[in-house]
Protein backbone atom coordinates (compact mmCIF):
# COMPACT_ATOMS: atom_id res chain seq x y z
CA UNK A 1 0.00 0.00 0.00
CA UNK A 2 1.59 3.33 1.08
CA UNK A 3 5.12 3.51 1.36
CA UNK A 4 4.89 4.81 5.22
CA UNK A 5 3.98 1.25 6.13
CA UNK A 6 7.45 0.05 4.65
CA UNK A 7 9.20 1.64 6.86
CA UNK A 8 8.02 0.94 9.88
CA UNK A 9 10.13 -1.72 9.85
CA UNK A 10 10.34 -4.37 13.74
CA UNK A 11 8.28 -1.79 15.47
CA UNK A 12 4.51 -3.29 16.28
CA UNK A 13 3.00 0.11 17.50
CA UNK A 14 3.52 2.30 14.20
CA UNK A 15 1.37 2.62 10.77
CA UNK A 16 -1.28 -0.31 11.19
CA UNK A 17 0.32 -1.72 14.19
CA UNK A 18 -1.07 1.69 15.97
CA UNK A 19 -4.77 0.78 14.60
CA UNK A 20 -4.31 -2.24 15.82
CA UNK A 21 -3.35 -1.44 19.39
CA UNK A 22 -6.21 0.77 19.53
CA UNK A 23 -8.91 -1.30 18.81
CA UNK A 24 -7.00 -3.53 21.51
CA UNK A 25 -6.77 -1.37 24.28
CA UNK A 26 -11.06 -0.28 23.58
CA UNK A 27 -11.50 -4.29 23.87
CA UNK A 28 -9.24 -4.33 26.74
CA UNK A 29 -10.85 -1.33 28.91
CA UNK A 30 -13.94 -2.85 27.92
CA UNK A 31 -13.70 -6.45 28.70
CA UNK A 32 -11.44 -5.26 31.79
CA UNK A 33 -14.36 -3.33 32.44
CA UNK A 34 -17.15 -5.68 32.44
CA UNK A 35 -15.68 -8.50 34.72
CA UNK A 36 -14.80 -6.07 37.24
CA UNK A 37 -18.43 -5.42 37.53
CA UNK A 38 -19.55 -9.17 36.86
CA UNK A 39 -16.96 -10.37 39.29
CA UNK A 40 -17.51 -8.06 42.52
CA UNK A 41 -21.40 -7.68 41.75
CA UNK A 42 -22.62 -11.22 41.43
CA UNK A 43 -19.54 -13.48 40.92
CA UNK A 44 -21.42 -16.84 42.21
CA UNK A 45 -24.39 -16.23 39.79
CA UNK A 46 -21.95 -17.80 37.02
CA UNK A 47 -18.84 -18.73 38.13
CA UNK A 48 -17.06 -20.18 35.38
CA UNK A 49 -18.59 -17.45 32.72
CA UNK A 50 -16.99 -14.35 35.03
CA UNK A 51 -13.72 -16.24 36.30
CA UNK A 52 -13.33 -16.28 32.20
CA UNK A 53 -14.16 -13.01 31.72
CA UNK A 54 -11.63 -11.63 34.31
CA UNK A 55 -9.04 -14.08 32.55
CA UNK A 56 -9.90 -12.70 29.21
CA UNK A 57 -9.32 -9.26 30.29
CA UNK A 58 -5.96 -9.52 31.64
CA UNK A 59 -4.98 -11.39 28.25
CA UNK A 60 -6.35 -8.38 26.60
CA UNK A 61 -4.93 -6.35 28.21
CA UNK A 62 -1.15 -8.09 28.27
CA UNK A 63 -1.80 -8.30 25.01
CA UNK A 64 -2.41 -4.56 24.21
CA UNK A 65 0.19 -3.62 26.40
CA UNK A 66 3.16 -6.43 24.29
CA UNK A 67 1.74 -4.76 21.25
CA UNK A 68 2.64 -1.19 22.38
CA UNK A 69 6.10 -1.68 22.99
CA UNK A 70 8.78 -2.30 20.80
CA UNK A 71 11.49 -5.30 21.22
CA UNK A 72 11.83 -8.67 20.92
CA UNK A 73 10.32 -9.84 24.28
CA UNK A 74 7.11 -8.37 24.01
CA UNK A 75 6.35 -9.45 20.37
CA UNK A 76 7.11 -12.73 22.19
CA UNK A 77 4.33 -11.59 24.63
CA UNK A 78 2.31 -10.89 22.19
CA UNK A 79 2.42 -13.85 20.24
CA UNK A 80 1.52 -15.77 23.34
CA UNK A 81 -1.52 -13.29 24.53
CA UNK A 82 -2.60 -13.29 20.92
CA UNK A 83 -2.61 -17.05 20.73
CA UNK A 84 -4.41 -17.48 23.82
CA UNK A 85 -7.48 -15.08 22.30
CA UNK A 86 -7.44 -16.87 19.04
CA UNK A 87 -7.68 -20.28 21.17
CA UNK A 88 -10.21 -18.68 23.31
CA UNK A 89 -12.09 -17.06 21.42
CA UNK A 90 -12.90 -20.45 19.39
CA UNK A 91 -12.89 -23.00 22.13
CA UNK A 92 -15.09 -20.61 24.26
CA UNK A 93 -17.58 -19.28 21.29
CA UNK A 94 -17.97 -23.14 20.21
CA UNK A 95 -18.41 -24.27 23.66
CA UNK A 96 -21.25 -21.47 23.83
CA UNK A 97 -23.23 -22.69 21.18
CA UNK A 98 -22.86 -26.39 22.08
CA UNK A 99 -23.37 -26.52 25.90
CA UNK A 100 -25.30 -23.00 26.38
CA UNK A 101 -25.55 -24.20 30.19
CA UNK A 102 -21.85 -23.99 31.11
CA UNK A 103 -22.37 -19.96 30.33
CA UNK A 104 -25.46 -18.63 32.31
CA UNK A 105 -24.22 -15.30 31.58
CA UNK A 106 -22.34 -13.98 28.08
CA UNK A 107 -18.43 -13.29 27.99
CA UNK A 108 -16.26 -11.08 25.14
CA UNK A 109 -15.82 -14.65 23.62
CA UNK A 110 -19.70 -16.33 24.00
CA UNK A 111 -21.04 -17.07 20.45
CA UNK A 112 -17.45 -16.06 18.79
CA UNK A 113 -17.83 -12.44 20.21
CA UNK A 114 -21.19 -11.57 18.89
CA UNK A 115 -22.06 -9.36 21.77
CA UNK A 116 -18.76 -7.30 20.42
CA UNK A 117 -19.48 -6.97 17.08
CA UNK A 118 -17.48 -10.45 16.19
CA UNK A 119 -14.30 -8.00 16.73
CA UNK A 120 -13.03 -10.33 19.69
CA UNK A 121 -12.90 -13.01 16.80
CA UNK A 122 -11.15 -10.75 14.06
CA UNK A 123 -8.83 -8.87 15.95
CA UNK A 124 -6.76 -12.48 17.04
CA UNK A 125 -6.47 -13.07 13.58
CA UNK A 126 -5.28 -9.47 12.61
CA UNK A 127 -2.90 -9.73 15.42
CA UNK A 128 -1.45 -12.73 14.62
CA UNK A 129 -1.06 -11.44 10.44
CA UNK A 130 0.52 -8.39 11.83
CA UNK A 131 3.06 -10.18 13.78
CA UNK A 132 3.95 -12.77 11.64
CA UNK A 133 4.42 -9.83 8.79
CA UNK A 134 6.75 -7.82 10.97
CA UNK A 135 9.03 -10.72 12.33
CA UNK A 136 11.08 -10.44 9.02
CA UNK A 137 12.21 -6.38 10.33
CA UNK A 138 14.97 -6.54 13.53
CA UNK A 139 13.27 -4.31 16.25
CA UNK A 140 16.13 -2.48 16.78
CA UNK A 141 15.90 1.02 18.14
CA UNK A 142 17.98 2.31 15.18
CA UNK A 143 15.58 1.42 12.61
CA UNK A 144 12.71 3.81 13.63
CA UNK A 145 11.70 5.82 10.72
CA UNK A 146 13.11 9.25 10.01
CA UNK A 147 10.25 11.84 11.46
CA UNK B 1 -27.19 12.20 24.62
CA UNK B 2 -28.45 12.03 20.79
CA UNK B 3 -26.16 14.88 19.68
CA UNK B 4 -23.09 13.87 21.35
CA UNK B 5 -23.30 10.13 19.44
CA UNK B 6 -24.24 12.40 16.37
CA UNK B 7 -21.28 14.66 16.53
CA UNK B 8 -19.18 11.71 17.66
CA UNK B 9 -20.59 9.83 14.01
CA UNK B 10 -19.94 12.96 12.11
CA UNK B 11 -16.34 12.58 13.82
CA UNK B 12 -16.15 9.29 12.58
CA UNK B 13 -17.20 9.28 9.08
CA UNK B 14 -15.00 12.32 8.58
CA UNK B 15 -11.89 10.10 9.36
CA UNK B 16 -13.68 7.16 7.66
CA UNK B 17 -13.10 9.40 4.66
CA UNK B 18 -9.14 10.58 5.27
CA UNK B 19 -8.58 7.12 5.92
CA UNK B 20 -9.82 6.02 2.20
CA UNK B 21 -8.10 9.02 0.86
CA UNK B 22 -4.82 7.90 2.29
CA UNK B 23 -4.19 11.27 4.66
CA UNK B 24 -3.82 11.74 7.95
CA UNK B 25 -5.72 13.37 10.48
CA UNK B 26 -5.27 17.25 10.50
CA UNK B 27 -6.48 19.72 13.48
CA UNK B 28 -9.14 20.44 12.09
CA UNK B 29 -11.05 16.84 13.01
CA UNK B 30 -8.97 17.19 16.09
CA UNK B 31 -11.36 20.71 17.33
CA UNK B 32 -13.83 18.51 16.41
CA UNK B 33 -13.44 15.81 18.79
CA UNK B 34 -12.69 18.35 21.15
CA UNK B 35 -16.44 19.62 20.67
CA UNK B 36 -17.64 15.67 21.06
CA UNK B 37 -15.44 16.10 23.96
CA UNK B 38 -16.69 19.26 25.32
CA UNK B 39 -20.20 17.68 24.79
CA UNK B 40 -19.41 14.91 27.09
CA UNK B 41 -18.54 16.93 29.55
CA UNK B 42 -21.56 18.73 29.52
CA UNK B 43 -22.87 15.43 29.73
CA UNK B 44 -21.09 14.50 33.20
CA UNK B 45 -22.06 18.42 34.51
CA UNK B 46 -25.81 16.95 33.81
CA UNK B 47 -25.49 13.72 35.21
CA UNK B 48 -23.65 15.04 38.63
CA UNK B 49 -26.48 17.41 38.68
CA UNK B 50 -29.38 14.27 38.26
CA UNK B 51 -27.51 12.40 40.78
CA UNK B 52 -27.51 15.93 43.34
CA UNK B 53 -31.34 15.91 42.71
CA UNK B 54 -31.59 12.44 43.49
CA UNK B 55 -32.82 11.33 39.66
CA UNK B 56 -29.25 9.65 38.69
CA UNK B 57 -28.73 6.74 36.71
CA UNK B 58 -30.46 3.52 36.97
CA UNK B 59 -27.59 1.90 37.58
CA UNK B 60 -24.83 4.38 38.56
CA UNK B 61 -21.39 2.49 38.71
CA UNK B 62 -21.66 1.17 34.98
CA UNK B 63 -22.88 4.78 34.26
CA UNK B 64 -20.18 6.28 35.11
CA UNK B 65 -17.77 3.89 34.09
CA UNK B 66 -18.98 3.94 30.69
CA UNK B 67 -18.59 7.74 30.81
CA UNK B 68 -15.61 8.62 32.72
CA UNK B 69 -13.99 5.74 29.63
CA UNK B 70 -15.43 7.59 27.02
CA UNK B 71 -13.77 10.95 28.13
CA UNK B 72 -9.76 9.54 27.32
CA UNK B 73 -11.09 7.56 24.11
CA UNK B 74 -10.55 10.87 21.58
CA UNK B 75 -7.95 12.41 23.78
CA UNK B 76 -5.71 9.36 23.30
CA UNK B 77 -6.45 9.01 19.73
CA UNK B 78 -5.23 12.77 19.46
CA UNK B 79 -2.34 11.86 21.38
CA UNK B 80 -1.47 9.46 18.39
CA UNK B 81 -2.77 11.48 15.47
CA UNK B 82 0.62 13.73 16.54
CA UNK B 83 2.76 11.28 16.67
CA UNK B 84 1.09 9.19 13.61
CA UNK B 85 1.51 11.20 10.50
CA UNK B 86 0.25 8.91 7.88
CA UNK B 87 -3.58 7.33 7.34
CA UNK B 88 -2.98 4.79 10.10
CA UNK B 89 -3.80 7.88 12.74
CA UNK B 90 -6.92 8.44 10.24
CA UNK B 91 -8.34 4.69 11.24
CA UNK B 92 -7.50 5.46 15.22
CA UNK B 93 -9.62 8.59 14.75
CA UNK B 94 -12.19 6.48 13.12
CA UNK B 95 -11.99 3.43 16.15
CA UNK B 96 -12.09 6.41 18.66
CA UNK B 97 -14.97 7.91 17.77
CA UNK B 98 -17.03 4.51 16.54
CA UNK B 99 -16.19 3.55 20.33
CA UNK B 100 -17.55 7.06 21.84
CA UNK B 101 -20.83 6.62 19.49
CA UNK B 102 -21.17 2.81 20.59
CA UNK B 103 -20.71 4.08 24.26
CA UNK B 104 -23.04 6.54 24.05
CA UNK B 105 -25.69 4.27 23.31
CA UNK B 106 -24.67 1.99 26.02
CA UNK B 107 -24.91 5.05 28.27
CA UNK B 108 -28.51 5.91 27.15
CA UNK B 109 -29.83 2.27 28.23
CA UNK B 110 -27.57 2.21 31.21
CA UNK B 111 -29.43 5.62 32.28
CA UNK B 112 -33.06 4.18 31.61
CA UNK B 113 -32.12 1.18 33.19
CA UNK B 114 -31.86 -1.36 30.28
Amino acid sequence: MSAPQADTGGRTASGPGRALVAVYGVLAVAATFRSGVQVLRDFGAAPVAYSLSAFAAVVYVVATLALARAGGRARRVAWVAVGIEAVGVLVVGTLSVVRPDLFPDATVWSAFGAGYGFVPLVLPALGLWWLARGRGGRPAPAERPDR
Amino acid sequence: MLVTALAAAVVAAWAAWRTVRDRPVVLRQLVASGVVEALLLVQVFVGLVSVARGSGPADGATYWGYLVTTLFVLPVAAAWAFAERTRWSSVVLLVAAVTVVFLQFRVVQVWSGA
